[in-house]
């Protein structure tokens, strides 16, 4: 045990002290984080600029009530209230094609930002055009959609002789959100959910695999440098195996927690639009402790198999080349995240969470989207546990076997008969 | 003579063999890599391991040092039966030199103190001395990798060392060291061997066996096929070989005198049948090339060991 302990020590101080998982852990955040703020950054600045647009109807009526419709700011949050209208228009009622063309020059000239045609005929044929430079801004294209249809509806709505005030109350727009009941009581909702689910779903999945892929690559070092002959003349090689695994096991935990911990220091501070975002997203405490779970039992079954695959291999290059036997699982448990995710009870999602080596990603999604059966959680533990164990003394003899094999990989055969070698 | 001392200890029965193997026998599949190894080693001697590339004497240290286990056997050291613990007495250079890269040179030295059941703190400070010792104290906080080669070499030594082993088992120390390194590891040997070290060698390389060790043994396929007192051994042979250094024709054909012949175009080194007489291959020598030397020696064990060697290949 004392050995292993060295080991242990060894790998996870070497890890931990080392240039890249400081800097992984620090950029991780930092770019997941940029993910989420940027894009509420740059609406923001664009907020701030006014686009000057000229609104062409012959109906005066008709271009007023789009116009009050563009600059009246929606009845949205304070924030959003704040917020300085974004459209400066201006009115025009020549509806002529030499108009049409003027405007098209003077959107090319930078005179305007850009125009909306709204002539009778156009209007007659519930058809609206919208021109401009640039038309991909999908935000702004709706707005305009919603103030024209608004403008449009209220005023059919008027004529059929309702008064302003039935009007706004019909329109009243209608906050939908769905609610995850758990235990009787009220959690988080369908969208924070999916959200947490999905981001701690890729965070495992990445820890599982770089994790996994750090024992193989760390396992192939040993052996081309040559250090193994050294180690194995104090260490046995199930303890050498034993200590490696546990230890980078631990960098890999270590870092995901000061992920998780950042995360939630992240969301208690307002930090401007991103918070409005965020606000509802809460990582649930269930959540930790499965995810702590799920990440250590994924990553003891498949970096065992990592293991057995660097004792048989010499180089990298040779490791890219066997690796699939254990990437295709955990793919196929991503693809298969999505539907268990929206049917989180269905026969597909309990049978395919009780199968080793998709439960660490499907049984986490499964305990994300709405808690199963203890039963279930508690056999499928087991049952990881058991192929983990078997899996084990597997790769242990083909380690102690591969280890000191330089030279050809094995083929299938031979890899049957270091199975039955006795030591 | 210390000769005939060691001789006298080597046969007291009360005296511990360092190592001694009884009938070790390895097979990976069909392939016989040890065959009823049988050895031992005194306390306090240098002894030999020779044999070609192949011969099993790799397979036969890694059991001896528990990376591997025999299939059958019995295995002793230091007068006790194999166990782990006993490994925390033992040094092991293996021929193929590894070093973490990326760790700092005093932290590795440590680390594999520590493995061989040396404190954290004792580790440290026999790493720094040693580290003095082969000027290498101003390297103890560089990465292996920014070392150079023959400095990883002195790390190498240092990490076998650290724990004063009682048994030092090395596997082809001398390959691929500048000579400024193997004289100074020669110097740590010998001053180990007096301070009543047992040291075990291993090698193809002849000449420094010549000169440093007192017994060998001599295995082939697995075999020991000589084993005993280096001096007894060469005794045994006599002075049988001929050094001949010549001008002109070669100075014979096939004589039914000479057993093998070793021919380097103007010196040969050849070695007589049993019962041939010396002086009539001169004499034959003489009457058809010049001769500037003449001598009869005791055969060098490279020649005992291709001799040895060669009716198997």
């Amino acid at each position: 045990m004392h050995n292993s302990w060295l080991v242990i020590q060894r790998e996870y101080l070497e890890r931990i002290r080392s240039k890249a998982f400081i800097i992984m852990t620090l950029l991780m955040p930092v770019f997941m984080g940029s993910t989420i703020l940027i894009p509420a950054f740059l609406s923001d600045m664009k907020s701030g600029v006014t686009r000057h647009i000229v609104l062409v109807a012959s109906n005066a009526e008709i271009a007023e009530a789009v116009q009050k419709e563009l600059t009246t700011p929606p009845a949205g949050n304070a924030e959003q209230r704040k917020a300085a209208p974004r459209y400066r228009v201006e009115m025009d009622s020549n509806t002529s094609e030499a108009e049409r063309d003027k405007l098209r020059r003077d959107i090319s000239d930078g005179k305007i930002d850009g125009f909306l045609w709204l002539s009778d005929s156009n209007l007659a044929n519930r058809k609206v055009v919208y021109s401009a430079k640039d038309v991909t801004d999908f935000s702004e294209n709706i707005e305009l959609r919603n103030a024209v249809h608004s403008a449009v509806v209220k005023r059919q709505l008027g004529q059929k002789g309702m008064s302003e005030a039935d009007v706004e109350s019909v329109l009243e727009p209608i906050d939908f959100d769905s609610v995850r009941i758990e235990k009787g009581r009220e959690g988080a909702s369908g969208v924070a959910v999916f959200l947490v689910s999905f981001t701690m779903v890729m965070l495992l999945y990445v820890n599982v695999l770089v994790y996994g892929f750090a024992v193989m690559r760390s396992i192939i070092e040993e052996k081309t440098s040559r250090i193994m002959e050294v180690l194995l003349s104090s260490v046995t090689a199930k303890q050498l195996l034993a200590g490696k695994i546990i230890g980078v096991g631990a960098v890999g935990l270590t870092q995901a927690l000061i992920w998780l911990a950042i995360a939630g220091a992240l969301s208690i501070p307002r930090l401007g639009a991103a918070h409005s975002m965020l606000s509802n997203v809460r990582i649930p405490t269930v959540g930790i402790i499965a995810f702590a779970v799920f990440f250590l039992l994924g990553y003891f079954l498949y970096s065992t198999m990592y293991a057995a695959l660097g004792a048989m291999v010499n180089s990298d290059q040779e490791a890219q080349q066997v690796q699939w036997p254990a990437m295709l699982p955990i793919i196929f448990s991503i693809v298969l995240s999505t539907p268990v995710l929206q049917h989180p009870n269905s026969a597909l999602a309990f049978w395919t969470s009780m199968v080793p080596f998709f439960a660490p990603i499907l049984m986490f999604v499964r305990i994300m989207a709405e808690t199963p059966p203890l039963w279930q959680i508690a056999l499928c533990i087991v049952l990881m546990l058991v192929t983990t164990w078997g899996l084990l003394g597997l790769s242990s003899r083909i380690y102690r076997v591969g280890i000191l094999m330089y030279g050809k990989r094995p083929t299938l055969p031979e890899l049957r008969r270091w199975l039955r070698y006795s030591g | 003579m210390v000769g005939s001392v060691c001789s006298f200890l080597t046969n007291h029965p009360k005296m511990p063999a360092a190592v001694e193997l009884r009938g070790i026998h390895k097979t990976y599949d069909n392939f016989i890599a040890v065959d009823h190894l049988s050895l031992k080693i005194r306390e306090g001697s240098v002894y030999g391991l020779l044999g070609p590339n192949g011969a099993g004497k790799t397979s036969t240290i890694r059991m001896m040092i528990g990376i591997t286990m025999p299939d059958d056997g019995e295995l002793w050291l230091f007068g006790e039966k194999f166990h782990r613990e006993q490994l925390q007495r033992i040094g092991y250079l293996p021929e193929e030199r590894g070093l973490y890269k990326r760790m700092k040179v005093l932290d590795h030295v440590v680390f594999l103190g520590r493995l061989h059941g040396l404190s954290a703190a004792e580790s440290r400070k026999r790493g720094l001395d040693w580290c003095e010792r082969l000027q290498i104290d101003g390297w103890v906080h560089k990465k292996v990798e920014e070392l150079s080669k023959g400095m990883q070499q002195k790390v190498q030594f240092i990490a076998t060392l650290l724990h004063d082993p009682d048994l030092l088992i090395l596997d082809e120390p001398f390959s691929g060291l500048d000579p400024a390194n193997v004289v100074m590891l020669k110097d740590i040997m010998i001053e180990l061997k007096k301070a009543g070290k047992t040291i075990l060698f291993s090698t193809h390389r002849m000449d420094q066996v010549e000169r440093l060790c007192e017994s060998i043994c001599l295995i082939d396929h697995g075999r020991s096929v000589l084993e005993g007192d280096l001096k007894r051994i060469k005794a045994r042979y006599g002075k049988n070989t001929i050094h001949m250094q010549y001008e002109g024709e070669a100075p014979f054909d096939h004589s039914e005198l000479i057993e093998s012949v070793n021919d380097y175009g103007n010196y040969v080194e050849l070695r007589l049948r049993p019962g041939a007489d010396a002086q009539q291959l001169l004499r034959m020598a003489c009457e058809r090339s010049r001769i500037s030397r003449f001598e009869l020696v005791e055969p060098s064990l490279e020649e005992i060991f291709i001799d040895t060697v060669k009716p198997h290949a």
